[in-house]
């Protein structure tokens, strides 16, 4: 019973997630670059959000990006061409190759690494010691239990606070 | 009055020294003289920082220029609101204001555990005061507000006031910056005194459930407070940089965001040990880290060491800030390790489908959101240091690392209190969560329909549908068993159920909020913009939205001098609002800033930029956005305030065992004093 439940919710979880990604290969736009690139006239933003109005690098750059997008180059050619002209620091995150590829992979580690704690620290306390095995007390009757539930939920104490 | 300044400042680091010593030797000596001094010396302390506070305001409200900071931060023509708001706006002023909300948590702290946690108190006292050295001797020596200004000539050194001050930063001038930076210094300070209880906690092997139960509302105000403090910063951000957004993962507002993480795990994994004995050595973890972070987010906003917008004051303080850090993570880090055989969990874990897990689940997301944040804010400086490059990390970094964590946790937030503590049956599973799915898979179905093919904006949405179901089903559970055990109507048993149990429904309140931000960061996903030059007459059309500049005027005030753009709006060729963006030059700073002209509906916020003058053509250039359900942003913010502040009423049960305690606990003050 369990594992037919779990399997239509994930049929239906993958089917509508798989839907709402197919959207997700959109063709390369100024406005979609413009965020992945800094502007490099010291403002600390993006390209999209540097406050000097008649900021010259942001016009530079600009320019670069429409003709790449004319030419039918995608997201990421552009990205490679602008840090070879500009240098890494034009990017706004950090390229995916030798040192720099850990700052993606470490949050990733850290989630996996955190997990595996969780894990070991579940396991461990699920250990029952014989003596608490053996005073394991009966079960209880559903009836009375749920009756308990429904009786502490009306006074607001109910069994998951 | 610099001199009364400076003067009760080294009084104030004098009781601060003394508070640490006696509450030390008191603790140690189990003497309440001794122990009663030190706190004392602590009510000092905040007097005398008061009476600094008090003087500083009184220096820049009348105008003394001749003190430096006064000189550096306001000017004759400020508005008396913003001048008040200058005590925070410099790093010396900052510093001061941060060390006098220590002085006033610290007193309160005092003041009501006079009855109460006496075993404790002298270690907190000795660790609160521990800071209050830090901080007053860092405002007396490295960073004093105090500094008058002379002028060196041959004929020696001479007192010097300039006729005006250089004024307040213009980006600072607006109404909510008054109080955001106060919101979130009572948050980041406020975080000192759950650090100061674990640690008497753990001096004194007092590690019962009595420090996590006094610590826990210690925790709740300061991460609300600190809540509050982002989501105006948000809102300033939004407001007054003109960029169209509130969130820009700047290292500053990543510093922020920390120690808000952090606390709600604590917050949470706290009731594990409330509950079941467990979790302990955890939760001093958590309160640990809570702190650093705290003291590392001002760290980072007041050194300088990364580059952002928000770092309005850069000084020489980075490396003592360093040093105390490191002193913070080894007292607090040795003295955990010398007590762990005291921190032993008093259970086991029943089922991995319980209440307990879920917990635990929810830490590990949140622990590591705070990772790859901390990480990633941090990256600039260590590829720096190794590879002798600054690489930038911003938003699409963080938004492809976090996000996907942000959306786990949002399922957790409806999912966790669905579960039993203990163990959780798959009958409950299901009679649980099986209405919660339905309602959220009709939702995700609709939005498909509707067009919604973003996939974060979509399983953000999503989300918040089983969330919201999740979380209102248990309201109405609830009251429905109330109405007919009680035969109470709706509303008096949704009221009676909510005060019997203030924490459990006000953290309901809390995850409702969280969903409704959600909904509001889900709208990022479909923000439009568009940019042209206008001059009278000349038309814009952005969406649904057609603009019409009606002409630009030119005035100032004594504060500064403007442009404003007068825009007519219309929808859907309906009259729809005026605007009048506005760009700014301030006098005393000679800075220019943007005013942004919004309206703000519950569906979408039209946001309308000056960006300046073309120089050639003479026009206008306006900038537009659409930007939706940004409104709910602000809404979720409120509401989980909200929820934390009925999460701090005590309930009708807590008030009760608090009465029964409280006996208790004056008996044993009375026995202690007659000893």
């Amino acid at each position: 019973m369990p594992s037919k439940w779990a399997s239509i919710i994930l049929a239906v979880g993958l089917g509508v997630t798989s839907l709402a990604r197919a959207d997700r290969s959109a063709k390369p736009t100024v406005e979609s670059i413009g965020d992945e690139v800094m502007c490099l006239c010291g403002c600390v933003a993006t390209l999209n959000h540097c406050p000097h109005r008649d900021c010259a690098t942001v016009a530079e750059v600009r320019a670069i990006i429409e003709k790449e997008i004319a030419a039918g180059k995608d997201e990421t050619t552009i990205l490679q061409d602008l840090a070879i002209r500009y240098g890494v620091q034009v990017l706004a995150s950090p390229p995916g190759k030798g040192f720099n590829l850990t700052a993606w992979i470490l949050p990733g580690v850290g989630l996996l690494a955190g997990l595996s704690f969780v894990v070991i620290i579940v396991r461990r306390w699920r250990k029952p010691s014989p003596a608490v095995a053996d005073a394991s007390p009966k079960p209880v009757d559903p009836k009375l239990l749920a009756a308990v539930e429904e009786e502490m939920k009306a006074s607001g104490l109910g069994v998951r606070d | 009055m610099n001199q009364l300044g400076s003067l009760s400042l080294a009084a104030a680091l004098a009781f601060a020294a003394y508070a640490v010593v006696a509450g030390a030797l008191g603790g140690k000596l189990r003497s309440l003289r001794v122990t009663r001094s030190a706190e004392r010396a602590t009510l000092a302390f905040f007097v005398m920082i008061t009476l600094a506070v008090v003087a500083l305001e009184y220096l820049i409200l009348t105008d003394k220029f001749h003190n430096a900071y006064v000189s550096e931060h306001s000017n004759r023509d400020l508005f008396t609101f913003y001048k008040v708001a200058a005590l925070w706006a410099g790093q010396e002023g900052s510093l001061l204001f941060w060390t006098w909300l220590l002085s006033l948590y610290s007193a309160l702290a005092i003041l009501l555990n006079r009855k109460k946690n006496r075993q404790l108190m002298p270690y907190v006292v000795a660790v609160l005061m521990g800071t209050g050295t830090f901080f007053s001797s860092l405002v007396l020596f490295v960073a004093n507000p105090f500094q008058e200004l002379s002028l060196i000539s041959a004929a020696g050194t001479q007192p010097f006031a300039p006729p005006d001050g250089n004024g307040l930063n213009p980006l600072l001038q607006y109404h909510p910056m008054v109080i955001h930076p106060p919101m979130l210094y009572l948050g980041y300070v406020g975080m000192v005194v759950p650090f100061a209880f674990a640690m008497a906690a753990l001096i004194t092997r007092q590690l019962g459930d009595n420090w996590i139960r006094t610590t826990r509302r210690w925790t709740m105000v300061p991460w609300m407070l600190l809540g509050l403090g982002i989501l105006l910063g948000g809102n300033w951000a939004y407001a007054v940089l003109g960029w169209g957004g509130y969130w820009a993962w700047d290292p500053v507002e990543n510093a922020s965001l920390l120690p808000w993480l952090s606390g709600t795990a604590f917050l949470h994994s706290v009731m594990i040990q409330e509950k079941r004995g467990m979790l302990k050595v955890w939760n001093v973890v958590l309160v640990i880290t809570t702190f650093f972070l705290s003291i590392f987010g001002t760290f980072l906003t007041r050194s300088g060491i990364v580059s952002s917008v928000h770092a309005f004051a850069q000084s020489r303080i980075g490396p003592f800030f360093a040093v105390f850090l490191c002193v913070i993570v080894f007292f607090s880090v040795t003295l955990l390790f010398l007590r762990l055989d005291h921190l032993k969990s008093e259970n086991k874990l029943d089922s991995l489908v319980s209440r307990e897990s879920g917990f635990l689940f929810n830490n590990w997301i949140l622990l590591a959101l705070v990772f790859a944040v901390l990480w990633g804010t941090l990256f600039p400086l260590i590829s720096k240091a190794v590879q002798g490059v600054t690489v930038t990390v911003g938003a699409p970094f963080f938004n492809k690392t976090a996000v996907p964590m942000g959306l786990l946790l949002l399922f957790l937030t409806g999912a966790g209190p669905l579960l039993a503590w203990r163990k959780t049956s798959f009958q409950s599973l299901k009679r649980n969560f099986v209405v919660p799915l339905i309602i959220a898979g009709a939702a995700g179905v609709i939005l498909l329909i509707a067009g919604v093919r973003h996939f974060y904006a979509w399983m953000t949405l999503f989300l918040s549908a089983f969330v919201a179901a999740c979380v209102l089903g248990e309201f109405w559970k609830g009251a429905r068993t109330r109405m007919k055990t009680a035969r109470e109507n709706f509303a008096q048993a949704l009221y009676n159920l909510t005060m019997r149990n203030t924490r459990r429904y006000g953290g309901y309140v809390v995850h409702l909020g969280v969903v409704v931000l959600f909904i509001g960061f889900a709208g990022l996903a479909f923000n439009t913009q568009s940019k042209g030059l206008m001059r009278e007459g000349d038309l814009l059309r952005v969406k649904d939205y057609l603009l019409r500049c009606d002409g630009l005027v030119s005035g100032e005030t004594p504060n500064y001098e403007y442009t404003r753009a007068l825009i007519t709006v219309t929808k859907d060729g309906h009259a729809f609002t005026s605007m009048h963006p506005e760009k700014r030059f301030y006098k005393a700073s000679q800075q220019p800033t943007s005013y942004v002209a919004i309206h703000p509906t519950l569906a979408e916020d039209l946001y309308v930029v000056l960006a300046g003058l073309d120089q050639d053509t003479g026009k206008a250039v306006i900038e537009v956005f659409v930007n939706p359900l940004v409104m709910w942003v602000w809404i979720g913010g409120v509401v989980v305030f909200l929820g934390t502040l009925l999460a701090l009423v005590p309930s009708r049960v807590e008030r009760e065992m608090a009465e029964i305690r409280r006996t208790q606990q004056d008996i044993a003050v009375q026995a202690s004093d007659a000893i």
